[in-house]
């Protein structure tokens, strides 16, 4: 599926990706420099693939957090809030990022490979005083990451630079229903942008231009994979999936068990309680190696298969080959206390020792780790 | 004196420099733009005896992990440590610097297997081929 920008990353001769569906940059020059370009100054993402819903109705906040993780009723109108909306046995049926527009009114931002499941998942759940639509069709979105980020914003004027962390705003000019918010999903500072092609265009062209004198870069799906696994931030079909709740995937600041009760808590909570269950968890390699999705987990010791591999990569900032791992409980204990785990790479066994999540600490423009997307 | 330059349809290289028994293989500019950053490349061991079409090295690259087949059948005799400290070598100069192993040919006849500067290219504007 062809999005608005396409013939913009053609243009500039961007190698061009399939994903689930949309075909959509995966570098323009290097991925490494790229993603070099986020840490240091600033990168910017087509992001038009995300799906932007717009829920209406009275008590709109109160129906949705029966839905979700998070506590929705506890955020300010025109915050954004971080969550998982859950399905009936506490697994997750997707990520998403929620904000109020009004006392009755919120936008919510899903992933595009689960934009129409989540939008029937949503329909089927919410009563019916709620209307919602789907404003994705044809709509531009921008990631704009880095230090530089808040400089290279100001060329837009309008003032966004003076919004604060998690702030979020839905209009430009004349023009309703968009989302601009200070958020992003790489753990730096930054803005991100849905609206119609009218409203968010002119932002690609002034920033694409003009930003490039601060450092900017357009930036693929490769470095967006890479920024956000360093942060360790989960990817729906690979960290997170119908089966793993947001304990399972260590995504413990994301569930609020103070709020009232959304759909599948108590399953969540016996899971959470269930000492069988694999967890997920971080690793590094020892040794020369780029660990992939799904390769396995093995104890060195007896050469079992303990678990398998969601996510991984290669990064100078980190050192080398890392990734995200599900491990068996009995095994991830043992991993936990320092005792190396094998990663299956083309047939060889590479060492790996655990790393803390996020893998890249301190020194990163966004302080609160806690929003996505 | 160097040959000809000779091409798989999975967008490897062979050519010998010199010694027509030792040839040189790498892959093309096609391959490491698609392929993208190298990171670095498992590199045969010297002596390795290899069947033409085999899979004789790996590179990976922060996007995947690309195969990389023999053109023609015979024994590691060298590998280029160059790009074992500078891996980004097979990314700026892929017929150059970047070159990756040198094979002692078994069977001198599967070089008629292999295409020509203009196979390659006829190859390459028909589509990608096969292979990563």
């Amino acid at each position: 599926m062809s999005l608005p920008l396409a013939p913009y990353h053609m243009q500039r001769a961007a190698k061009m990706t399939d994903f689930h569906g949309y075909l959509l940059p995966l570098s323009f020059t290097s991925i490494l420099e790229e993603a070099k370009a986020v840490r240091e100054k600033a990168g910017l993402f087509d992001i038009s693939h995300m799906g932007h819903f717009l829920a209406k109705g009275p008590d709109v906040r109160r129906h949705l957090n029966g839905l979700i993780t998070s506590d929705f009723e506890a955020v300010p109108v025109g915050k954004c809030l971080y969550g998982l909306l859950t399905n009936d046995q506490g697994g997750t049926v997707d990520d998403l990022i929620l904000a109020a527009s009004g006392e009755d009114e919120a936008h919510i931002i899903v992933n595009a490979g689960n934009r129409t499941a989540d939008f029937s998942w949503l329909r089927d759940h919410l009563p019916d005083s709620i209307s919602l639509e789907d404003l994705s069709e044809g709509q531009i979105g921008l990631a704009l990451q880095g230090p530089a980020s808040s400089q290279i914003v100001a060329l837009l004027g309008g003032g966004f630079d003076g919004m604060k962390r998690r702030e979020a705003r839905f209009s430009m000019g004349p023009v309703d229903q968009v989302w601009i918010s200070r958020t992003g999903y790489t753990g730096e500072d930054g803005w991100e942008f849905f609206g119609p092609e009218a409203a968010i265009l002119p932002v690609y062209r002034i920033l694409s231009e003009r930003g490039a004198d601060l450092g900017l870069l357009q930036a693929g799906l490769g470095a967006r994979d890479l920024l956000r696994l360093e942060m360790a931030y989960p990817l729906y079909g690979q960290e997170l999936s119908p089966e793993k709740t947001a304990f399972d995937a260590g995504l413990d600041f994301a569930v609020n068990l103070r709020k009232g009760a959304f759909l599948g808590k108590d399953k969540m909570l016996e899971k959470r309680d269930d000492t069988g269950r694999e967890r997920l968890t971080g690793f590094v390699l020892l040794e020369r190696g780029i660990p992939r999705t799904h390769c396995p987990v093995i104890d060195p010791l007896t050469g079992d298969q303990v678990g398998e591999v969601t996510s991984g990569g290669h990064s100078p900032r980190v050192g080398g080959g890392f990734g995200l791992a599900y491990m068996e409980p009995h095994f991830l204990r043992e991993f936990e206390q320092g005792k190396e785990a094998g990663i299956e790479i083309h047939g060889k066994i590479h060492r790996a020792r655990i790393h803390d999540r996020p893998f890249l600490a301190g020194g990163l423009s966004a302080k609160n780790l806690s929003t996505k997307k | 004196m160097s040959s000809e330059r000779r091409y798989t349809p999975t967008h490897e290289w062979i050519q010998s420099f010199g010694d027509p028994s030792r040839m040189r293989v790498g892959i093309t500019d096609f391959a490491q733009k698609e392929i993208t950053d190298v990171v670095f490349v498992e590199l045969p061991k010297i002596g390795k005896k290899v069947p033409q079409g085999a899979e004789a090295a790996i590179i990976e690259s922060v996007k995947a992990a690309f195969s990389i087949y023999a053109p023609m059948g015979g024994e590691v005799v060298g590998v280029n440590s160059a790009i074992e400290s500078n891996p980004a070598l097979v990314n700026a100069d892929p017929f150059g610097a970047g070159w990756l192993f040198e094979l002692k040919v078994d069977n001198a006849q599967e070089w008629n297997s292999l295409l020509d500067e203009n196979g390659y290219r006829a190859l390459l504007s028909s589509g990608t081929g096969g292979g990563h």
